[in-house]
């Protein structure tokens, strides 16, 4: 197997955009072609994550489609759907083609456009991920699975609703230091959890979860360009390798996990990215988590082994996951304040990363020169799950 | 007349399965009789939600997740007012959502 770096790497604004879901993808993809010096060489293949264009965009086909916008004839093109994972499954499937020696230049583009559609199609959409007999069929959709893990996380290991409220405020802190980001206003615990006002700002979304636990529903597109390690060096002034992929599943229906409260496939897929890093999770020095919903930055950064478990919640108290903290977690702002067009998240991971490792990202640059980034990238309510490692030069 | 919501013995290995499954989730075993979820058991965690989905007029929804004492797990829908976990509830089997027209069943917990 090759070693696979990333040379180029692009992003659109997040938030509600004008634009169709294909021009947010182009304008993506350019700014990562762009960002790399490619001269005259041709991409080989375009992988595209995507999860709602069929329903939302009345597009189907979208990789082809992505290709005949941008003229990369004839090169091979698929989409990939894989819920709010489908970004870090197309990273994982470029990064495949690249080491397998079948392709040189792979690019891949993650995009979503949910708000061509209210929020009462946004939410049914999302909620296709559910098992479609044991939950869907009585309304559930992803806050409420999200309502329903808190409620039993938090009751086991004392997280109260100011911890989730500190994860809030932390990523809006961070979102509006990112010019792209989609929510870019600082919070407060007045505002959102004790103030007068508060519950009016903040009123139940799936309780124990509040309006400022959710991720908001987002437009946007974010494109790395691959190429093997050994061709980096004339590609990229920074490149970034790829060092370790993980990847695991679990069980559709939330309830019939052996224990509902945990989430294995984070675990393994965690430990799985480091074991083909080499590093320990004390290595990483910036990690982007899927936020969707606040409980899961304080769970996942358990199960990926950044705190032990229970112990998450102390590190919020001292600014530990902080831009200035140990470990930045989310500097990005993340899917609460960043944004989460779902099948784009990923690949946005991956970016915001890139943009860390290279000493790029202006005023939410994470001190100290980090070197090595960690993603997590949560499918379905946690049965499908990616994680990234990603180490600077190569 | 309400129906049933069915969980799977296995005809092998008599592992109780909720939901279904194409393979049995212990013996791999693929031939199953359906057993009825009733009867009573303890709420394993909760949720009311007031982002709905398509298809439904009311204000919110209330879910939970409920251990059977017959050895499954099973969400569904609580007709009870202020949910505690830890509660006893007791399964029956009611309307739970419209799609496309069509009434779809589904499990209903009340208090025991």
């Amino acid at each position: 197997m090759r070693d696979v770096a990333i040379v180029g790497a692009g992003s659109t604004q997040f938030g509600r955009s004008q634009w169709s879901l294909l021009k947010l993808m182009c304008e993506a993809s350019n700014e990562a072609l762009g960002d790399a010096s490619l001269g005259d060489r041709r991409i080989d293949a375009v992988y595209v994550a995507n999860m709602g264009s069929v329903r939302n965009n009345r597009q189907a086909g979208l990789a082809s489609a992505l290709v005949d916008r941008l003229n990369v004839f004839p090169a091979a093109a698929e989409t990939i759907e894989n819920g709010p994972a489908s970004g870090a499954s197309a990273v994982k499937h470029g990064v495949q083609a690249v080491a397998s020696g079948m392709c040189d230049l792979v690019l891949v583009c993650g995009g979503e456009r949910m708000q061509e559609v209210n929020a009462f199609e946004s939410t049914e959409f999302v909620s296709y991920l559910s098992h479609r007999y044991a939950e869907y069929v009585y309304g559930v959709t992803l806050p409420a699975l999200a309502g329903l893990f808190a409620r039993l996380y938090m009751e086991r290991h004392g997280i109260r609703p100011e911890h989730l409220a500190m994860v809030a405020i932390k990523n809006h802190a961070n979102g509006a230091r990112n010019p792209r980001a989609h929510l870019q206003t600082p919070v407060t615990m007045e505002g959102i959890l004790t103030g007068p006002d508060a519950f009016m700002n903040n009123p139940f979304i799936a309780d124990p979860l509040r309006f400022f636990d959710c991720c908001p529903v987002s437009d946007g597109a974010s494109a790395v360009l691959l190429a093997p390690a050994e061709m980096a060096g004339e590609l990229a002034r920074t490149p970034v390798r790829v060092a370790g992929i993980g990847q695991a599943t679990d069980c559709q229906a939330v309830h019939e996990r052996p224990d509902p409260a945990e989430l294995p496939a984070v675990r393994l897929a965690a430990q799985r990215a480091f074991a083909m890093a080499g590093i320990e999770p004390s290595g990483v020095d910036v990690a982007e988590l899927h936020d969707a919903f606040t409980i899961l930055e304080i769970a996942e950064s358990e199960e990926a082994g950044f705190f032990g478990r229970g112990e998450a919640a102390g590190a919020l108290e001292r600014g530990e996951t902080r831009i200035d903290g140990r470990l930045p977690i989310n500097p990005s702002g993340g899917l609460k304040a960043r944004g989460h067009p779902v099948g784009n998240t990923g690949v946005s991971q991956i970016v915001e990363l890139v943009r860390q490792l290279r000493g790029e990202a202006g005023n939410y640059q994470v001190p100290g020169d980090p070197r090595h980034g960690f993603a997590l990238n949560f499918g379905g309510f946690g049965n499908n799950v990616l994680a990234t490692v990603l180490e600077r030069g190569v | 007349m309400a129906g049933t919501v069915d969980a799977a013995r296995c005809r092998s290995c008599g592992r109780l399965s909720y939901p279904t499954h194409f393979y049995c989730p212990a013996c791999h075993c693929r031939d199953f009789d359906p057993v009825p979820i009733e009867g009573e058991g303890t709420l394993l965690t909760w949720t009311r939600v007031y982002a709905l989905p398509l298809d439904y007029a009311q204000l919110y929804l209330t879910l939970g997740i409920v251990e059977l004492d017959m050895g499954v797990r099973a969400m569904g829908r609580l007709d009870i007012d202020e949910p505690v976990t830890g509660a006893r509830v007791r399964a029956t089997v009611g309307v739970v959502r419209e799609i496309g027209g069509r009434e779809v069943e589904g499990l209903v917990f009340g208090t025991a």
